[in-house]
């Protein structure tokens, strides 16, 4: 077994203007095929006026992923680097990085993709930010 | 660019391959996708007299720089070739443009999948969805076909105007009729699986990447003859066998091997045979384990980018194929790259039939639980018509005859409860 930090950001897009993202990171226990424990969630929002940058995006997974109590690989879709070749996060990342493979990987990043998704809109909600 | 000199001379279906790599792509495994493109087009029957490939971003007009287009222009003045095969996905408008300075016949590696499963599709099912395939690609590209070949003419009498519009409804109405046939077929299926499941069989799949060796396991695992070859896409038409398994009985699927980058359009088509993988009681992930440790990752990788989704927990079973081509501690450098990737690994060489053993009881293990009970009836015709029918489907394991008949069984718990009620019945 293999402790995996999943990580997704939800909010990809301008709402007037801004970009209000929010990042999800779990820390996990995964086999191959199953996830087998879930250690510890943490959010953490963004918000900037200008479009995010790779950069950007990096310091926000590894700002999320720094509250996390434990250590792993961070885990993400290729599509939150901006479809960068592995080699570019590897380099740019603090800390071990790589894009989802195996079965338990994926449910992995779909289990933090609904948590940033419904904290998304959770706060957009509650702090009446107009969509 | 390369031109094979021995075959120059053949004239049978000659074709080009073509590649674009964008720049940063890593060389390696540009190298095996490209090796994939070979094999694909030796699948479809192809002999590959030519090889062009680039490093660059996408031209929007050509998908190549026009001077290499301009080049393979010659190459295949020079070779004779009828056809070129480009690994990257083609624009209407790119394959327009390129087949206007070759003057042949211009398909991508989705076309040329497709012509492979035309040429090997043998039901009328699997003829019908493809045919839906055919349509449903087309449909998207007709306007635009029809746009681009009649750019330079008039409207008015005889023009192209209600052709344009005529055309997509005709495919339309095609699409909607072969979809109501295929409907109805997939019903036939689903009851068909319920079926098996409330006659106590489970149903186990053989999934993998194209050519890793399912049809061979599958003949190694049931003792049958089913076509195997060297070749990608040998299997289209899913295979099912019964198989027993120390009294459970279970029925064992070959299913068409999964492929990088398939188009969506491409695995619609071939839905109902992905669904006999998706419904299974257990999956059997089969991997050549002969190859590179590179290549055995990328292929699990797009196996389980296939697969995560859609099978709901169902368990899996990496079989590692081929171990009969590699030393012990080939084996075991191999097996620690690519654990992480590997659910429940059991090693196997389904040529030599070796490892076959391990891996019954490792599905064994897997198989959705049985329950036990014990059941008493009576030493009558009805008695003994009941435990006749307990008999087909599950394990008596113990029968003991007396004024009662006693009996220890072992099945699936629809089973169990269904027997109980027919006790029940037959002592009211």
């Amino acid at each position: 077994m293999w402790d995996i930090i999943a990580v997704d950001i939800s909010g990809r897009h301008r709402i007037k203007k801004n970009y209000y993202m929010v990042c999800a990171a779990a820390a996990l226990t995964v086999s191959a095929s199953h996830i087998e424990k879930i250690k510890q969630i943490k959010i953490q929002p963004l918000w900037i006026k200008r479009d995010p940058t790779l950069l950007d995006i990096v310091q926000l997974i590894e700002d999320t992923a720094g509250q996390l109590s434990f250590e792993g690989t961070i885990v993400a879709e290729r599509g939150d680097i901006y479809n960068k070749p592995l080699w570019v996060p590897e380099v740019i990342f603090s800390r071990a990085f790589k894009y989802q493979e195996s079965i338990a990987e994926r449910r992995a990043i779909e289990l933090v993709h609904h948590i940033s998704l419904s904290t998304r809109n959770l706060l957009i909600n509650k702090l009446e930010i107009e969509t | 660019m390369t031109i094979p000199d021995e075959n120059k001379i053949r004239s049978e279906s000659k074709v080009i391959l073509v590649k674009r790599s964008n720049p940063n792509s890593d060389p390696e495994n540009e190298a095996i996708l490209y090796q994939e493109l070979h094999e694909l087009a030796r699948a479809a029957g192809y002999l590959s007299v030519g090889k062009l490939t680039q490093t660059r971003f996408q031209d929007t007009r050509y998908q190549l720089g026009k001077v290499k287009i301009e080049e393979l222009a010659e190459l295949v003045r020079s070779t004779d070739t009828e056809k070129v095969i480009f690994y990257n996905r083609l624009s209407t408008k790119q394959l327009f443009n390129i087949s206007k300075i070759c003057q042949c016949h211009i398909i991508d590696k989705f076309e040329l999948i497709f012509e492979i499963f035309v040429k090997r599709a043998i039901t009328h099912r699997s003829k019908l969805q493809l045919e839906l395939a055919r349509l449903k690609y087309e449909v998207s590209r007709a306007k635009a076909v029809v746009s681009l070949l009649k750019k330079d003419e008039r409207q008015g009498f005889m023009g192209l105007g209600d052709y344009e519009n005529s055309y997509e409804q005709d495919l339309k109405k095609r699409i909607s009729r072969i979809e109501n046939e295929l409907e109805s077929a997939e019903k036939d299926d689903e009851s068909l699986r319920t079926f098996r499941h409330r006659k106590g069989f489970s149903v186990i799949s053989l999934a993998g990447y194209t050519n890793a060796g399912k049809s061979t396991l599958f003949n190694a695992i049931v003792n049958e003859s089913v076509e195997v070859k060297d070749m990608l896409f040998t299997t289209l038409v899913p295979m099912t066998r019964a198989l027993d398994l120390g009294g459970r009985k279970a029925l064992l699927t070959d299913t068409v091997g999964f492929i990088q980058d398939l188009p969506h359009w491409l695995v619609d088509a071939f839905k109902s045979t992905l669904n006999e993988i998706y419904l299974s009681d257990l999956i059997l992930l089969v991997v050549d384990v002969s190859e590179k440790p590179a290549i055995i990752l990328q292929k699990l990788s797009t196996s389980h980018d296939t697969l995560w989704d859609k099978i709901q927990g169902v368990p899996v079973i990496t079989v590692l194929n081929k171990t009969d081509l590699l030393e012990k501690f080939e084996l075991d450098n191999i097996m620690k790259q690519i654990e992480y990737m590997a659910p429940n690994p059991v090693f196997v060489a389904a040529k030599e039939k070796t490892g076959i053993t391990a891996l019954k009881a490792e599905i064994i293990r897997h198989l959705p639980a049985w329950s036990f009970s014990s059941f008493t009836l009576p030493n009558s015709e009805e008695g003994m018509s009941i435990l006749s029918w307990l008999y087909e489907e599950g394990i008596v394991h113990k029968v003991e005859y007396g004024k009662w008949i006693t009996v220890d069984y072992e099945a699936r718990i629809e089973i169990i409860n269904k027997a109980k009620a027919v006790i029940n019945a037959n002592e009211n």
